[in-house]
């Protein structure tokens, strides 16, 4: 890359739309364990960030690379045993969530912290009507009596555009559809007015043009409220859709953060240059036929058996005998811009 | 829910029917003449006497006329009279099967309560030492027949400590045998209740309770037990009618005067018509339990429902 294409780079303005926001949620070095046959493993690595105001942050990474258990552990919803959250801290609402009892947890869950999961379809249950699933949370945190708090449902129901929600309500979940299962999750999830709302893969379960639905009305309900999404995904397509900033996670460590015009246009780290390049792209030089998606050798390392170095090492064309040595720390390479990578200035960017 | 009420009345109706005619074919299931076996512990009785009783239970019928008899009489409430005593079946059923319905229902109570709170604080714990101990003991109470459990109850808690009276048919002669009975079901709903709660909670829609932030109690019992009670319900459905089985021993070890203690009774001294009548009673019994169990899984379980 050449001094030019650098020097523009650094003249682009971050496009977080909430550079100057309140931070809601920070999370410092935060490191989950997980007791297995093979021993504990570390499935959360000492990974910080923030997350602002009105921001929809994306945390990306493949299976196994400690994102769904690093929202996990924000929410307090680690099972443990086998998991304990090992060390770290997560600030919300002015305290460190780590340190409270699961009953002060449960006052923030649902209320001000909560969160989508990714299979709609069994995220509910199935003996209870959509009506009681909805408003047993409203009822718990808002205070609001059984009639209230069912007129409150409704509302919610409208907001995440369910036809015909007053006769809906009696419904049991076997009577919707995955889309719809998971525009109800929404609703659930918004109706005590959270501040941060941590959504794990909450499309991936669901067809294409359902998921463009989804993803849109999450942000619209981010416009509507203000309140911070924190989208745990792997697909590198929803980010570019819908986030403000990105974080990469690999084997239970962030390697790499920034806004997603950043990242995307010049990645710092040869992972997430991966996994850029195992994205579909239509209109892309060369005809359709040869389009061929460059996919990541090999797959992330079990946790038990890292290697030594850069975690990533093994699977990356740059890799050199340091890479293999010694750990890259996190640095800034641009503005608002971090990775954890020796090799940064070589990469090239993608198309 | 209409329709699947009436599927289910119907099967219902279609096993009693089987039942009916496997009950009156019963008699020609015995080896040799039935008559001649009947009669056999009775001094005296001229072959004339005998001819005399076949006439009179329809036996020279050919077997569709009998049936065809037969289902006439029971449409009518008639179940015949016994052959000792000669007095009506269904009386003397009617009369004695508040007993063993008092003595099932109790044993069901204590299996429920004992089997559902064990089973269920089991699968809460799971992996810890009172998971352990309380599965093992259900392990032991599955394999222990009902007749030495009974015995070994008699022994200590009548005999020796004479807490309870050995036999006969006030509500304190129902504590033994009630608990002989429940027991044994008590484990087996145990075991169940168990496997299906830490099958529930490792369910999507618990984390979603939780990360509702509703309180524990509710996430357990709004959620967990009320998904998992829907196949352990099934199960009581089954359990009560093993139970009434268990029945038939369990008066017998403890002189309870109920309807099973009668048809063993009835069995010994080759009563006919007593039996048939208690086989068609206990199977409509057993029916209608199962009936009441559907309703209850429909109720419980939406996705039967519609």
């Amino acid at each position: 890359m050449s001094d030019v294409a650098m020097n523009d780079l650094s003249e682009t303005p971050v496009r977080t739309r909430a550079t100057d926001a309140k931070t809601v949620l920070a999370v410092e070095d935060l490191c989950t364990d997980f007791r297995t046959k093979a021993g504990s493993v570390r499935a959360v690595d000492g990974v910080s960030f923030e997350l602002k105001a009105g921001e929809i942050l994306a945390i990306v990474g493949e299976s196994g690379s400690g994102k769904s258990v690093t929202s996990l552990s924000i929410m307090g919803l680690i099972p443990e045993p086998p998991g304990r959250i090992a060390g770290g801290r997560v600030f919300f609402d002015g305290q460190d969530l780590t340190k409270l009892t699961d009953r002060q947890l449960q006052k923030l869950r649902g209320s001000s912290l909560s969160m989508i999961f990714q299979e709609p379809m069994t995220s509910l249950n199935p003996v209870l009507s959509i009506g009681r699933q909805m408003t047993e949370g409203i009822r718990q945190h808002l205070g609001m009596s059984a009639d209230q708090a069912r007129r409150h449902a409704v509302e919610m129901m409208r907001r995440v555009s369910i036809p015909a929600p007053e006769h809906r309500l009696k419904e049991y979940p076997h009577q919707f559809s995955g889309g719809m299962l998971q525009r109800i999750m929404i609703a659930i999830a918004m109706s005590c007015n959270p501040k941060v709302l941590i959504a794990d893969e909450p499309t991936t379960a669901l067809d294409v043009t359902i998921q463009a639905q989804i993803l849109e009305l999450m942000q619209e309900l981010r416009d509507m409220t203000g309140a911070a999404i924190m989208l745990i995904t792997h697909d590198m397509g929803v980010v570019a859709e819908t986030a403000d900033r990105v974080i990469v996670m690999y084997a239970g460590q962030k390697i790499e953060e920034g806004s997603v015009e950043e990242v995307f246009r010049a990645p710092r780290h040869p992972y997430t240059l991966g996994l850029l390049g195992a994205l579909p792209r239509l209109g892309q030089a060369g005809a359709v036929g040869d389009t061929e998606l460059n996919e990541i050798p090999g797959v992330v390392p079990p946790l038990t058996d890292l290697p030594p170095g850069c975690r990533f090492s093994d699977r990356c064309s740059y890799a050199t005998d340091k890479c293999r040595a010694e750990t890259p720390p996190l640095e800034t390479k641009r503005p608002g811009h971090i990775a954890a990578c020796w090799h940064s200035d070589e990469l090239e960017s993608p198309t | 829910m209409d329709r699947y009420l009436l599927q289910r009345s119907l099967a219902a109706l279609l096993t009693i029917w089987i039942t009916t005619i496997a009950v009156s074919m019963l008699i020609h299931l015995v080896p040799g003449d039935p008559v001649q076996i009947m009669y056999a512990q009775s001094q005296g009785t001229t072959p004339e006497e005998l001819e005399e009783v076949r006439q009179r239970l329809g036996l020279n019928e050919p077997l569709v006329v009998q049936y065809v008899q037969y289902m006439g009489r029971v449409l009518q409430g008639n179940l015949g009279t016994t052959i000792r005593g000669e007095q009506p079946v269904l009386e003397l059923l009617l009369e004695r099967l508040p007993n063993t319905l008092a003595l099932a229902g109790a044993a069901l109570l204590i299996a429920c309560v004992i089997g559902l709170v064990s089973g269920f604080i089991a699968a809460y714990k799971r992996g810890s030492w009172l998971d352990t101990s309380l599965m093992t003991t259900a392990i032991l109470g599955v394999s222990m027949p009902h007749f030495w459990l009974g015995l070994i109850l008699l022994f200590f808690f009548a005999v020796r400590l004479q807490w309870f009276p050995v036999a006969g048919n006030g509500i304190e002669n129902l504590v033994l045998p009630a608990v002989t009975l429940g027991v044994t079901n008590a484990a087996i709903i145990a075991r169940l209740t168990r496997s299906s709660m830490i099958d529930v909670f490792d369910q999507d829609f618990i984390r979603t309770a939780r990360a509702k932030g509703l309180p524990k109690a509710m996430v357990l019992y709004g959620h967990a037990l009320r998904a998992g009670l829907v196949p352990i319900v099934t199960m009581i459905g089954l359990q009560f009618t093993y139970m009434m089985g268990g029945a038939i021993v369990v008066e017998n070890v403890f002189g309870w005067n109920g309807v099973g203690r009668m048809a063993i009774q009835a069995i010994f001294q080759r009563d006919y018509p007593l039996i048939q009548g208690f086989i068609l009673m206990f199977a409509c019994i057993v029916v209608t339990v199962s009936l009441l169990m559907d309703v209850i899984y429909a109720w419980l379980d939406p996705r039967i429902r519609y």
